[in-house]
């Protein structure tokens, strides 16, 4: 048997001398295989194709043991430069294609290491034949393609210098399913061209079905390697990655009596014919709906659908072209975010936007900004008012911490947290506020089913012990189907179906717009 | 309106070479982040080689030289210092440009003394005429090489691999390092193209009619500044314009300060740029040609 295009042995990788990203990682790839490796954020998959690519460097990393070889050699104290001349090549997480050059100069970066003219036009055409779209956009900047466009860019921009091992990064993270599967069917066809392929998934059900073997990473370490087949028929591999035995949960509208009330019992929100434009494009045109109080309502849709245009108006960042908002008598359209936030409208962001060298009792305690009443002189005198306001919100921000189980946290910095956690400080902070009415913008982006499974926990409990309304956007279908009272379908800025979740699900309009073919 | 005319093609010819120590600027910052507050006393350095070597060597060698060693400073400034500080950020980059520029200007200053040196070009202090409004011959050649000078550049950015490499790289780094672009050759070849600039307009800045090679002139090349920010940090096309527009307020400004004398009193001339530049900038917080910083919420 001949040797493995790449082999990885005994990898260990550290970030900033002392933080363990892999340990003992071993894996193979052998010429013409596709190989997936699945795990949670945080598990060190990033960390593993950037020590391959070489890259580890420019995050602060080092490999501190093991080896990688690559076609025989190893890969140690080459740079990245090199180790793409040897043919190996990485597409980053987040396609990050060059948004001001055009496609046409975003695939000449990508073959900047190919001096020969001809192989480089043969490469081009090769990419151009795989991706046509790519063909028919050459001259456009990258920035105005579409997500499933960009990662199509990002990938032909690596094939450019013809690898023989292309290292894929999530791609199809943030896609909607139509275009996850071609994603798929294209790393098929890219892989049947003769180039080894290893690719990182979240998406366990992806990653397995085109990948012919599979490492699980967790915490840094292989917890489960074989065969693609094998891996998907394991009962742990089924259970944490493709949620096959988590029944989805019916949720019935909770009456009980909030355990902690919220500073005003919440209203009837009334979105009324919101159009929003930017210059010339169109993100919301006139979409109407109705959120209950105390209900959860979520609002769906794929990539580009309007969701989080519509969640900035109701936050007050965006200001709306025609129509109206309505928090119960009051017009949030006419009002700048801060008075918002004064009518108890609070939300979270879907990127997070936390102040990262700071503890998480601080970040919950800037949540409290609008209710506190110390001034700048009482409080520089720390008169007794100030001090026992203070201890009053440092309690309140505790018992949230405790509601979102991140109360053993509250002294940590929030650079050192973990990805899942940081989302439940952006929600502890938005809850601090007490808002009556909470929006939460993909709160469960990127997470794996069973912690997505634990947020939705969360949500529940946050609802019935605060008692206040929620309105949720996701694309995550599942999660929102055992959620949500009430779902409104977004595509192209336009609503095109309302009801619950059960009514949305069956709608045909949906199942074509939303879950693509797979689904229909 | 001769005049005009000739206060007009004054301020476009001097906006020219403006532009040309703008874009050093724009380039430098692309490529490697760093506000280069140096660049002043390279542009110095360039015309001062070209005035102590065009006795022995000729003007234009001399010029060759002075472009090669200007462009040797803004590598090795680069690769010695910028490349090595602990703490990479563009606040810490500025403070040691700052003291760069003290270094350089220092030793520079103590070399040139109270002289003022001639740099031995060919156009000397002759005047071209076009019809009734005469211009320096120096500003006529400084036109023709800077528009040369700025279509080559847009060739090798819009044309060249290299280029092509650059502009990745200014865009995203450690993705462009994935494609195999050698962040550090990328930065260096920024480093020295804004060397090359700076010595051609340190040559055109001290041509007639100012005087000659004087440690002034490195701050006049800080008049760069206003129309570097004005078009927008990181565009080149944006230091052209913003050179022009600079160029022309200086020119006319200056031009009629008697008529404007009663209302600003003289001067103003030198005031005039950083007006322009904050009016702009109020409305266009990016510069002209800038790109904006996208935050999505």
């Amino acid at each position: 048997m001949s040797p493995p295009l790449l082999s990885v042995e005994h990898l260990d990788v550290v970030y900033d001398g002392t933080i363990s990203a892999l340990s003992d990682v071993s894996l193979t790839v052998d010429e013409g295989q596709v190989v997936a490796v699945l795990g949670s954020n945080g598990a060190g998959k990033t960390s593993l194709l950037r020590a391959v690519s070489r890259a580890l460097g420019s995050y602060g990393g080092a490999v501190t043991g093991g080896t990688v070889r690559f076609a025989g050699a190893d890969l140690a104290g080459l740079d990245t430069a090199a180790v793409v001349a040897r043919g190996l090549v990485q597409v980053p997480e987040g396609r990050r294609v060059f948004r001001d050059l055009t496609v046409e100069e975003n695939l000449r970066a990508g073959g900047y290491t190919v001096r020969d003219a001809r192989a480089r036009a043969q490469a081009r055409d090769r990419v151009f034949d795989l991706f046509p779209i790519l063909a028919e956009r050459r001259d456009q900047p990258g920035g105005l393609l579409s997500g499933g466009q960009q990662q199509m860019l990002a990938m032909g921009r690596a094939l450019m210098v013809s690898p023989r091992l292309l290292l894929l990064d999530e791609p199809s993270l943030g896609l909607a399913p139509l275009l996850v599967d071609q994603i798929g069917e294209i790393i098929t066809e890219i892989n049947r061209q003769g180039t080894a392929v290893l690719l990182i998934e979240q998406n366990a059900v992806m990653g397995l079905r085109v990948a012919d073997a599979a490492s699980v990473l967790e915490v840094g370490r292989v917890t489960a390697a074989g065969s693609a087949a094998e891996l998907a028929a394991s009962d742990e591999v089924q259970e944490r990655y493709l949620g096959v035995a988590v029944p989805v949960v019916a949720t019935e509208p909770v009456l009980d009596q909030p355990a902690i009330p919220t500073a005003e019992p919440p209203q009837r929100l009334r979105v009324e014919g919101l159009t929003v434009r930017f210059g010339g494009i169109t993100a919301l045109s006139e979409v109407s709906f109705t959120v209950e109080p105390g209900t959860v309502h979520a609002l769906i849709g794929p990539n580009g659908a309007g969701k989080s245009t519509l969640v900035n108006v109701l936050g007050g960042a965006y200001r709306a072209t025609e129509g109206t908002v309505h928090y119960g008598d009051e017009e949030l359209t006419a009002l700048p975010a801060h008075r918002v936030a004064g009518l108890g409208v609070a939300r979270t962001f879907q990127n997070i936007s936390l102040a990262l060298e700071d503890t998480v009792e601080d970040n919950l305690l800037v949540g409290r900004h609008r209710l506190m009443r110390a001034g700048v002189v009482s409080g520089a005198w720390r008169t007794p008012r100030v001090r026992r306001e203070e201890r009053e919100h440092r309690e309140t921000v505790a018992g949230i911490a405790e509601l979102l189980g991140i109360g053993h946290l509250l002294r940590t910095p929030v650079h050192t947290l973990a990805y899942g956690d940081r989302k439940r400080v952006e929600m502890g902070r938005a809850l601090a506020a007490r808002p009556s009415l909470l929006l939460l913008d993909e709160p469960v982006a990127g997470m794996t089913h069973g912690e997505s499974q634990d947020m939705a926990d969360t949500i529940r409990q946050v609802r019935r012990d605060l008692g206040l309304s929620i309105v949720l956007v996701e694309h995550d279908m599942p999660f929102v189907m055992g959620l949500a009272e009430q779902v409104t379908v977004l595509d192209f800025g336009k609503k095109i179906a309302e009801g619950t979740p059960a009514q949305v699900q069956r709608d045909p309009e949906v199942v074509r717009a939303y879950l693509g073919a797979a689904a229909a | 309106m001769t005049y005009f005319l000739a206060q007009v093609l004054n301020g476009l010819s001097y906006g020219l070479v403006l532009s040309l120590i703008a874009a050093g600027f724009a380039i430098v910052f692309t490529s490697t982040g760093v506000l280069n507050f140096a660049h002043g006393s390279v542009v110095l350095l360039g015309a001062y080689l070209v005035a102590v070597l065009h006795p022995t060597l000729g003007f234009w060698p001399s010029l060759l030289v002075g472009m090669a060693g200007s462009a040797l400073v803004g590598v090795a400034i680069n690769a010695l210092l910028v490349r090595h500080l602990a703490d990479q950020n563009a606040g810490t980059a500025a403070i040691l440009m700052l003291g760069v520029d003290i270094v350089l200007l220092t030793e520079l200053t103590r070399r040139i003394g109270n002289q003022v040196l001639t740099l031995g070009a060919p156009w000397g202090a002759s005047v071209v005429r076009f019809g009734d409004v005469s211009l320096p011959t120096g500003r006529v050649v400084a036109a023709g090489v800077t528009v040369v000078a700025f279509a080559g550049l847009w060739y090798l950015f819009a044309r060249t691999d290299l280029g092509v490499g650059m502009r990745a790289a200014a865009a995203d780094g450690p993705t462009a390092s994935l494609m195999g672009i050698r962040l550090t050759r990328t930065a260096a070849t920024g480093w020295a193209l804004a060397g090359v600039l700076a010595a051609v307009a340190g040559v055109f800045l001290t041509s007639f009619p100012a005087p000659g090679v004087a440690p002034t002139v490195a701050l006049s090349a800080f008049a760069a500044i206003p129309a570097w920010v004005l078009g927008g940090f990181d565009s080149v096309p944006g230091a052209v314009v913003g050179g022009l527009v600079i160029g022309l307020t200086s020119a006319l400004v200056t031009g009629y300060e008697g008529d404007l004398e009663r209302f600003v009193g003289t001067g103003f001339g030198e005031v005039a740029p950083y007006v322009v530049m904050i009016v702009v900038l109020l409305v266009r917080p990016s510069g002209l040609l800038g790109s904006k910083e996208a935050v999505r919420v």
